[in-house]
């Protein structure tokens, strides 16, 4: 560790950590982040840049960094890690990024030499030919070189959310953030604190600019801050936390890092996203410096001035102990200053204003600690192979030397770091005291502090602060805050310094992360995109990772004297979430893989489990598919074999999941009326019907059976993925439509367990199990139901099924669901049962030619194309979707209607989904599109007629009985013929239903 | 995402309720009158302006409560929550509310072109 | 009644309750007719409920409530009483004593740990005591009951497992 370290500061322990670079061990000290740990070594090189492969290094202190992404071997090695906010932990195995085979020899630097062809809007303008050559050559080229870092290990995250709900935000834990804090301390108002380091402070520790607060050095001052925030009851602070997002209304979004300075435990979440609803925001967020463009102005060594004073004061080392300082306003002393308090002397001090214009006390610490001092005078450039190795400075009468120096500190001036707050869609200013944006007019609850105001003088601080929380109604702050250097802030534009070397490898960058140099921008303004959201877009200025934070406003300045235009004239682009990189992975917090969707189950649930059933998902339930006979039965051989046996003996089926709903009330049966297709008025109480519910569009929405109790009392079921939509429904007619009618509904899906039990042995079963009751098939007729105590619950049997053969359903309580079943098992053992599944179910109904919903139909179909015309009550004078039934386009002979289709040659097998076509073969190379007549809605070998049996929705079907077809397969040109049937393919006349 | 005030439940997230489109929509008294074109209005036709907009929420993870809801659909600011059964608010109250969040031009209601 | 877990500041046990649920327009023969049944007037003020020792009468929304029994009661008795209230046409009301789950939360972190699941806003003065809700939790459509330092917590059985999984799961990160 060869750089000077700052012995004074308070957040660098003397343990020493080991960590790993590019495959070299180096030495740090607990408390560094990867870029401080690195400068301690002295290594300046630390990545190659995006475009030109130019050799880079550290340039910032802080989440603005364009150049120092790395990625961490030893943890998922997650691309653009930020060198400069990563904190180093003993093990940590860092590697740079972008260069092969070695940073220090990289043959991506070839693209340097290339460069005047990948000027502005160049990916606009190339690769536009010869044809194929896109997809053989450019794209497979362009994919292996393009990015920054390499894709991340697989792995799965554990983060989590945090929701909170406070009555203020403050956003930021320096010294705006503590004096707003302070004053809210025990008040009545519910207060968390955000701040993105592990301590609190900002720009206390950041720089030596404040030397007491209320006669206590800084370090004391936060202490006391941070205890008396604890010990009160209304203050929570969260720390390694960055807010990122500021969405309506006031919520925002702040990622924590929760292991920063440790190794990850992956049993811990390591990330936490917070999501916070507030009252009040005050942002206390500070600002940014920003750069200045000269020639080679991204060398390594070249580091802004305010990051370097960072280093020094909140990280303990001195990155150079003789830099160059290289700037435009009255801030830059202090650096002068933490480097003299550590016997370091800067070798020039180059200041741009006229000599008249900078500050007294500058000038005379300058002459008296014998400092190189260049007014009004410029950088022209530096040089240096892979590393800065000579400024050329140009005085006042444009002659130019050249010094020796290591490190060059430039400082451009501050932006108020105003990214929430446009995100917040408040509106913001031009400041020409600054020079540079501030914010103007708030949107919403927020409140700016300090720096982020555009305030930079402290002794201002206190009244800004005590003005703007007013409202608050709490005593006045008013601590004495004494500084280190003259408080009044002064600058003079800088946007780029001239150069005299017109070559084409001269360049002066704009854009560090992007690549982008000011020639660029020049150019791209040439060919017309002069406005600022295109020139961003053409020339990707500002548009990497670090969205440009150093720079961007300078790119405005440059942009507006090109133009000729103000500043404000010229704008801002559009400043959108998240601030920083902010991970999937937090983002999707703990809904991935198992806890994606809730998951729903039946009471019968490990029962199916016990006895080897496979699971679907139908909507957020998890259903039976088919029950696996012994290990090595195949989905196709279980479901042959349930079908087979169940219109052989006995089946049952867990339906459980569909949807129940109770509706009851004075006007029920108007309403009934109004909601389905049917005719219930002379419906008799304790029969059950099979009902369709339309759209106004008079399209199919669900169906269902409808049990009448009276005509005032109704249950309806409901498909199991659309109870909550029909029950919505429901309501919102009732409330919105019809409010006149008195009905209540209550969704009673989980207060009844439902099975459907069906098969000619299905009565023989029952009477053992229900020793009271009449199966009779006079007593008890098909679509009727009967309600009985079943040990002192109400339960319900109806006669129905949807497989076409006897059936019964029935209701009991989750209470005894499980007993029942397997009570039913016991003697349905004698008679065959077999327990089948979904697939089954649809095997089934599709041979009596029943429709699903959301398989024959999809929302373009009406009743009347599946021939359900006499569900329609025709007497009805009115009901939801009858007048849609009469458009025009309702009533075209050609819409696809239902019908069944079978192969000609029996051995073959028809796929879903293929089309109904009248060509035999498809031609080879399709010339004009082959007309098609409908398509394939469901389809299944049926084990009971031992050949394929499918529903189609063909154009005009009904007219098409016997008719020969053909059916495309998915592989292959030549086509299946088919011949149109009738889609009830059992028992046409519903004998083995009804006896 | 914003917080809606329910009329019954107090303010919530937005992830409570759903959207329910276009409020003051009234099903016609007698479809069977009306000819296909303008039935076809009542069914599919939807105002989407840029501006002041007379919208339908409930409050689907709550009390299931439909409500009126007068919403600046370009700022997202819910300018005024009613009941079903009061009577439509004048646009004229709400000329004074606007307020326009950074970039976009003033709105007032009905469409507007994009931002100049 | 299970334990489910403790750690941490956060006690959550799970509970059996038997419930009904009933709908209505809250005038006063609705009124009368309710408080012939289970002695008990309903709550008439938004999201207000009653609790004694023997259960929770809440007014969830703007037409219905539910009367949770927080000591076992003769299920007869209480299919007796749903009966009756059915015998009224404005009264709808439907049992939902075996399809819901139950967990009763208590511990000074509760509303730290609930706000990973949901976003409902705890703090007192936006959610008093005595007082209930309905919303999301866990993306589960769940019923939440404030009473005196701890919350009941309900919602349909067939979420039982996920919702168990979930509050496991976190308490651990």
């Amino acid at each position: 560790m060869s750089a000077l370290k700052n012995k004074n500061c308070n957040y660098i322990s003397n343990k020493e950590i080991k960590i790993t670079f590019d495959g070299r061990s180096y030495s740090a000290y607990e408390g560094d982040t990867i870029a401080s740990a690195l400068l301690r070594n002295n290594i300046r090189l630390i990545g190659r840049s995006f475009k030109y492969h130019r050799p880079r290094g550290i340039y910032t202190c802080g989440i603005e960094e364009p150049n120092a992404l790395v990625q961490i071997l030893n943890e998922h090695n997650e691309p653009n890690t930020r060198a400069t906010i990563k904190r180093a932990y003993e093990g940590i195995n860092i590697c740079s990024q972008n260069r092969w085979p070695s940073l220090s020899f990289d043959i991506g630097s070839i693209n340097n030499i290339l460069s005047p062809i990948f000027s502005a809007g160049f990916y606009y303008k190339t690769f536009m030919g010869p044809k194929g050559f896109w997809k053989k050559i450019y794209e497979p080229l362009i994919r292996r070189t393009a990015g920054l870092g390499k894709p991340p290990k697989n792995f799965r995250s554990k983060s989590i959310h945090q929701n909170h709900n406070v009555d203020i935000l403050i956003v930021g834990g320096g010294l705006s953030g503590l004096l707003a804090a302070r004053k809210l301390i025990d008040t009545d108002k519910q207060v968390l604190l955000v701040e993105q380091d592990s301590f609190l402070g900002g720009i206390l520790n950041n720089s030596n600019k404040v030397k007491k607060i209320d006669g206590k050095n800084t370090f004391e001052w936060i202490q006391e801050t941070e205890k008396l925030i604890l010990k009160s009851n209304n203050i929570k602070i969260l720390k390694n936390t960055l807010v990122t997002t500021y969405n309506f209304t006031n919520h925002l979004i702040a990622l924590e890092d929760k292991f920063s300075g440790k190794k990850i435990d992956i049993n811990k979440s390591e990330l936490t996203l917070h999501k916070i609803r507030t009252t009040h925001t005050i942002l206390a967020n500070g600002h940014i410096e920003r750069f200045i463009s000269f020639r080679n102005n991204d060398l390594p060594g070249v580091m802004l001035a305010s990051s370097f004073e960072k280093y020094i004061e909140r990280y303990g080392v001195v990155p150079d102990e003789k830099p160059a300082i290289f700037t435009n306003n009255s801030s830059t002393i202090s650096l002068v200053k933490s480097l003299i308090n550590l016997n370091c002397k800067p070798c020039a001090y180059i200041d741009s204003r006229k000599k008249e214009d900078i500050e007294d006390e500058t000038k005379e610490y300058l002459i008296k600690n014998n400092i190189p001092f260049y007014p009004e005078s410029e950088v022209e450039g530096c040089e240096g192979n892979k590393k800065v190795e000579k400024v050329f400075i140009r005085n006042n009468s444009n002659k130019i030397s050249s010094i020796n120096s290591s490190m060059l500190c430039p400082s451009g001036g501050f932006n108020p770091d105003i990214h929430l707050f446009t995100q917040s869609k408040g509106l913001v200013k031009w400041d020409e005291k600054i020079n540079s944006f501030k914010p103007d007019t708030a949107f919403q609850n927020t409140i700016t502090l300090g720096s982020v105001s555009g305030n930079y003088e402290f002794k201002n601080l206190c009244e800004e602060i005590n003005k703007k929380l007013s409202f608050l109604k709490v005593k006045d702050l008013n601590p004495e805050i004494e500084t280190n250097i003259r408080d009044d802030f002064s600058i003079e534009e800088l946007w780029e310094t001239k150069t005299d070397k017109t070559s084409k490898w001269a360049k002066s960058f704009i854009d560090l992360h992007n690549d982008v140099t000011t020639k660029d921008l020049k150019q791209a303004i040439n060919e017309g995109y002069d406005r600022i959201e295109h020139l961003k877009r053409y020339t990707t200025n500002s548009m990497g990772t670090d969205q440009g934070k150093i720079s961007s406003i300078n790119s405005l300045g440059i942009v507006s004297k090109i133009l000729n235009k103000k500043i404000s004239e010229v704008g801002t682009t559009t400043y959108r979430p998240p601030y920083a990189p902010l991970s999937f992975a937090a983002i999707a917090g703990r809904s991935t893989y198992e806890y994606y969707d809730p998951e729903r189950k039946t009471p019968i649930h490990n029962w199916h489990i016990k006895n080897n059933a496979v699971f679907e998902d139908v909507g957020q339930w998890k259903r039976p598919w088919y029950f696996k006979k012994h290990e090595t039965e195949t989905m196709h051989q279980a479901v042959q074999r349930e079908s087979k046996q169940t219109r052989r003996s006995a089946g049952i089926l867990d339906g459980s999941t569909l949807g129940k709903i109770e509706i009851k009330g004075k006007d029920a049966l108007e309403f009934m009326n109004l909601m389905y297709t049917n005719a219930f008025t002379k419906m008799k109480p304790m029969t059950s019907r099979y009902a369709l519910m339309l759209g106004e569009d008079g399209m199919i929405m669900d169906d269902g059976i409808i049990c009448k109790i009276n005509d005032k009392h109704f249950i309806a079921t409901t498909t199991s993925g659309g109870a909550p939509k029909v029950f919505a429904h429901m309501e919102e007619f009732l409330q919105t439509e019809w409010p006149h009618l008195q009905v209540y509904l209550n969704s009673i899906t989980e207060q009844f367990t439902t099975f459907n039990i069906s098969g000619p042995r299905t009565r023989e079963i029952m009477r053992k199990v229900f020793t009271d009751i009449d199966f009779n098939n006079e007593k008890f007729p098909f679509m009727t139901f009967k309600t009985f105590n079943y040990k002192n619950t109400e339960a319900r049997i109806m006669r129905a099924s949807f497989t076409g053969e006897l059936g019964y359903e029935i209701y009991i309580s989750p209470q005894y669901a499980l007993e029942l079943w397997e009570l039913i098992f016991k003697h349905g053992k004698d008679f065959d049962l077999v327990p089948y599944g979904t697939e089954t179910m649809h095997l089934l109904r599709a041979e009596k030619g029943y429709v699903v919903i959301g398989q024959e139909t999809d929302g373009t179909v009406t009743p009347i194309d599946i021939n359900f015309n006499w569900m329609i009550g025709k007497k009805k004078k009115d009901f939801i979707g009858k007048r849609s039934l009469t458009r025009s386009d309702t009533v075209r002979d050609d819409r696809k209607q239902l019908v069944g289709i079978i192969p000609l040659n029996k051995s073959q097998f028809i796929e879903e989904g293929q089309h109904v076509v009248e060509c035999e073969n498809l031609p080879n190379k399709i010339k004009t599109p082959v007309e098609y007549l409908g398509h394939i809605s469901s389809s299944y070998h049926s084990p009971n007629l031992n050949h394929c049996i499918s529903m189609a929705m063909v154009k005009g079907g009904n007219k098409l009985m016997g008719k020969k077809l053909f059916v495309s397969t998915p592989k292959g040109t030549k086509n299946i013929p088919v011949e149109i049937v009738n889609p009830v393919f059992i028992d046409p006349e519903n004998k083995r239903l009804t006896s | 995402m914003i917080l809606i005030n329910c009329p019954y439940c107090g303010e919530r997230e937005q992830s409570e309720f759903t959207n329910g489109g276009e409020a003051h929509v009234i099903r016609p008294k007698d479809p069977d009158i009306l000819n296909d074109k303008d039935w076809g209005q009542y069914v599919f036709y939807r105002s989407n302006p840029k501006g002041i907009f007379y919208e339908r929420w409930v409050h689907t993870h709550g009390c299931r409560k439909w409500f009126n809801v007068v919403r600046d659909t370009s700022t997202d600011t819910i300018l005024k929550i009613y009941k079903l059964t009061d009577n439509k608010p004048d646009i004229s109250e709400f000329q004074s509310t606007l307020k326009s969040p950074s970039g976009e031009p003033i709105v007032g209601s009905g469409n507007f072109a994009v931002k100049k | 009644m299970t334990k489910l877990l403790s750690a941490d500041g956060v006690d959550i046990t799970q509970k059996n309750f038997q419930q009904i649920l009933i709908r209505g327009d809250g005038k006063d023969q609705f009124n009368q007719v309710v408080n012939k049944e289970i002695s008990l007037q309903p709550p008439s003020k938004n999201l207000e409920l009653k609790t004694n020792d023997k259960c929770i009468f809440a007014k969830n929304s703007f037409d219905q409530w539910t009367l949770v029994y927080l000591v076992e009661q003769d299920y007869k008795e209480i299919l007796k009483i749903i009966s009756n209230l059915n015998l009224n046409d404005e009264i709808l009301a439907s049992d939902y004593s075996y399809g819901q789950v139950y967990f009763e939360v208590l511990g000074k972190n509760k509303n730290e740990f609930l706000n990973k699941l949901t976003q409902f806003d705890l703090r007192d003065k936006k959610f008093p005591d005595f007082s209930m809700a309905q919303t999301l939790i866990a993306r589960i459509d769940c019923y939440i009951y404030k009473l005196n330092e701890k919350y009941i917590i309900t919602c349909n059985k067939s979420y039982e497992d996920y919702f168990k999984k979930r509050l496991i799961d976190l308490i651990n990160l």
